[in-house]
Formats: structure tokens, sequence, C-alpha cells
């Protein structure tokens, strides 16, 4: 096969493929394989590489040093304490996205908790529920949208928030404008004002606080930490679009042995093709 | 009418000299070869192991356990099929390399964590086996999925998906990134693994 440099045309094709929600999904497996390559669905690849570095800097010398602090300075009660006071006041949010996704029973689920750990776990500090088998799960608009099948849109890296897409950057916007604590606090005296980033700041080292040696070893073992980052920005939020998590669904990609029928099922939207896999199972092998 | 029993009594001598070959393991559930494997993952990789102990151990598990030409070609992806004899068989050498070494440390961060198979289904020729590892502190268990394929009568592991992120899928679209910056060749990812991995070893 012949090799050349992708070209911007290639690109402009990726992400037509993409906004269309791969409507036009290319029929031999030949060009099924070649679209999965090519389809990185980063058209901004160049300037994303630099804010990502320039996230890595801020990174290494502003997050990272916090997180560590944060988590030597504070047990580990306290920590998950501070989690589950965090997680609770998501709830709305994730009431209002478990709603708005028709998932009603998650819905009952996320209000039975909120009323729970805000009553007898004293404003959330404590997550009855959860110990009571009925675990926190994240919802988002990003997700919300998703699951209505918008697409996500190229690949972009924001400045210190990190990998996302317009669907996910934008779904984040827009909470931030419906989050009931924050019209909460605007609505009331200036001095208010500082709950929101503070609520921010601590959600974010505590979240970067639980991933420290994990992200670490990544990047060490990684060949192109851009790439695998990336990688893994898209295939977990198509997971948790699907529900992957608490459904138990098969992973959507794998392959079988013939590894040319692979399904592409790792693209966000892409609806699962289910049938494929074992299409491409061979039957003159049966083994009992 | 005596063609078709010869060809019968033939079929029956074969399969009869084939079925004592078949080892015992392959008659074993999917779901039992995961929880054997998790379990003596958690004994070798332990946190009192040193860094290439943990490599050379979990490269057994790795051999054993893994359908690791099977996973090389698939990260490989299209450029497999661009790839000179040579460079396959290299490939797949320091591929097995590459992720003994980088998964050993990975996964050594799990063990003291409880591991258990949740359940098996079948999947085409083959299985998928659910996990879960139980983390302390009440965090949300991490999901693991395995995808087994089944060839000659045993169950190799062909793709890990850890929370709905598949490991091969990833090592893909990451490869396929490091080839396309060498200008689409598969030589600039070998000369990288390689170096790579010659850097691991010294550490």
């Amino acid at each position: 096969m012949n090799v050349r440099p992708l070209r911007f045309s290639d690109l402009l094709f990726c992400s037509a493929v993409v906004l269309c929600g791969c409507a036009s999904r290319p029929e031999t497996v030949e060009q099924q394989t070649a679209a999965f390559e090519e389809d990185f669905n980063d058209p901004f690849e160049d300037t994303n590489r630099k804010i990502f570095e320039f996230n890595q800097v801020v990174d290494r010398n502003v997050l990272v040093p916090v997180a560590k602090a944060y988590r030597t300075a504070l047990p580990d009660p306290v920590r998950d304490s501070l989690r589950d006071f965090l997680n609770n006041l998501r709830e709305p949010l994730v009431f209002a996205n478990d709603t708005l996704q028709g998932q009603f029973e998650r819905a009952g689920t996320t209000l039975g908790r909120f009323v729970l750990n805000s009553t007898i776990g004293i404003g959330g500090l404590v997550d009855v529920a959860g110990r009571w088998g009925v675990p926190y799960h994240e919802e988002d608009l990003g997700l919300t949208l998703g699951a209505w099948g918008i697409p996500e849109g190229p690949y972009i890296v924001v400045p210190i928030l990190g990998p996302s897409n317009p669907r996910d950057l934008g779904g984040q916007v827009a909470e931030g404008f419906g989050d009931p604590w924050n019209i909460l606090v605007s609505g009331n005296p200036w001095t208010l004002y500082w709950i929101p980033y503070v609520r921010g700041g601590v959600n974010g080292v505590d979240q970067r606080s639980r991933y420290i040696e994990t992200l670490a070893d990544i990047e060490r073992t990684s060949l192109d930490y851009y790439a695998t980052i990336r990688s893994l920005y898209r295939q977990r939020r198509a997971a948790l679009i699907r529900h992957e998590q608490e459904e138990s669904l098969p992973p959507k990609a794998g392959f079988s042995r013939r590894e040319d029928r692979w399904t592409p099922g790792m693209t966000a939207n892409s609806p699962a093709r289910p049938g494929v896999v074992s299409e491409a199972t061979n039957v003159t092998e049966v083994v009992k | 009418m005596l063609r078709r029993s010869t060809l019968i009594a033939a079929l029956m001598v074969l399969v009869g000299a084939l079925a004592p070959a078949i080892p015992a393991a392959a008659a074993a559930d999917p779901a039992a070869i995961i929880s054997n494997l998790g379990s003596r993952a958690l004994e070798v990789l332990g946190k009192d192991a040193t860094q290439s102990q943990r490599v050379a151990r979990f490269r057994e598990l790795l051999r054993q356990d893994f359908d690791v030409p099977g996973i090389g070609r698939f990260v490989l992806g299209r450029y497999w099929n661009q790839a000179t004899e040579e460079q396959r068989a290299e490939f797949v050498k320091l591929f097995e390399d590459y992720i003994a070494m980088a998964y050993a440390t990975r996964l050594a961060e799990y063990t003291g964590e409880t591991f258990k198979v949740t359940g098996s289904r079948p999947d085409g020729d083959g299985a998928i086996v659910s996990s879960q590892i139980l983390r302390p502190g009440g965090a949300p268990p991490v999901k693991v999925d395995w995808r087994l394929t089944g060839r000659n009568g045993a169950y190799k592991i062909s793709d890990v998906s850890v929370d709905g992120i598949s490991m091969a899928v990833t090592q893909r679209s990451e490869f396929a990134s490091v080839i396309q910056h060498n200008g689409g060749q598969v030589q600039g990812l070998i000369t990288m693994l390689r170096q790579r991995i010659a850097g691991g070893a010294s550490r």
C-alpha cells in the first residue's frame, strides 16, 4: 500500500464523517480500517499539541505539587468526605441530565441519593447512599447532548481544562450558568462570589490527586502521550454516553481473529453495530 | 456410500487422535482463566517485587494467557500489510517487551485491591469476561472486561477494556499517530520502541 503524509483533505474528510454522525460509513473492510486509522478526529492537532504542552507545564509545576500537598496534608477520610460533599453538590445537575436523557430510573436514584446524603449524610459529607449500595454516577450536559445524538465535533485541548470537544465544552459552560448553587450565590451578597471558584479549584485538585501515579505512569511509558490521552478521552466519553459502567455492555471495540473485521464502534455517536464480531467468527474451528 | 463412510471413519480417527492433544485447560471456562490470571497477577506483581522482577513475571503471564501476536497485528492496523516480514517479526517481539514493561508498572498499582470476576458470556467464537477491581475508601469499582478468543480449543486474551476504554484501541491509536509522525513508516515506530525498551531496561 502506498503511504503518503496525511493531507488536509483527509482531516476534512474525517471531521466530516464525525460531523455527519458517520452516516456515510465507508463500505469495504479496507476503507473501514483506513477511516479508523486516520480518524483521530483532530483537525487542529498542531495547535492542540501546543496547548497540551502548555498544560503539561502547568500540570507539572502547579497542579501536581498542589495535589501532592493536598494528599499529604489531609488524611484519607477527610478527602473522601470532601469528594462525597462535592459529588453531592453535583447531584442536582446529574438529576437534570438523567431526566433530560429520559433515564428516569437513574434520575430516581440520583434524587434518592441527594435527599438521603443531604440529610442523614450531614449535607453530603457522608455518602450514606453509596454505603447502602447506591453509588454516585457521573453525568453532565456533554454526555446528555451525546446521548441525544449530537456529534462531539473536533477534538480540542482547552488551556488548563485539558481534553475536550465543542460539545463537552459547551455543556460545561452551560452547566456553569445552570448550576443551582452558582445561581444561589450570584443572587446573594457580594461576599459569596468566590464560592464557585473555590469549589472548582478544590474539585480540580481533588480529581488530580487521585490520578497522580496513574497519569505519571502512562506518560512515562507512552511513545506519544498526547495521542494516548486523546484516545483515552474520546473512548471514555463514548463509554459514559453508552452507560458502560453501569450496564456492563461489551466493549464495542475489539476484534476477532480476522483483525480486519474490527468493529469501528469507538467513535462517539456511531451506533453499535451488533453482529459484526459474530459475522467474522470462523465456524470451521469448532472444538467442544 | 463407501466413500462417505470411509470419510467419516477417517474423521473419527482424526478427532480421536486430536482429542487427547487438547490440554485440560481448554475445557476450563473463560471466567476461570481470568480469575486465575487475576490471582496470579496479584501474587507476582506485589509491591515488594522490583521493577525488573515484575516485568519478567508479567511477561510470563502475557505469554501464557494473551494472544500477543494477534494483538500486535491488530494494533499495527493497516500498517501491518505494509510492513515487511522482518519488520512484522521484530515488531511483535518489541511489542511484547513494551507491553510487559508498560503494564507491569500500571498493574502493580492495583495490587492489594480485591479482584473479582462478575460474569462471562459467549462472544462469537470467544467470550467476554467481566470483572471488577474493588477500590478501598468507597471509590467506585474499576470495571474490567476481558475479550477472549478461542483458538485450537484454548482461550487467549485479545483485548482488555477498563471502564469502557479498550487497551488495544488505545495502543492502536497511539502507534498510528507515531507512524504518521514518522512519515508513515513502520520503521519509525520500531526504532522508537527499541529505544524505549533499551531505556526502560536500564531504569
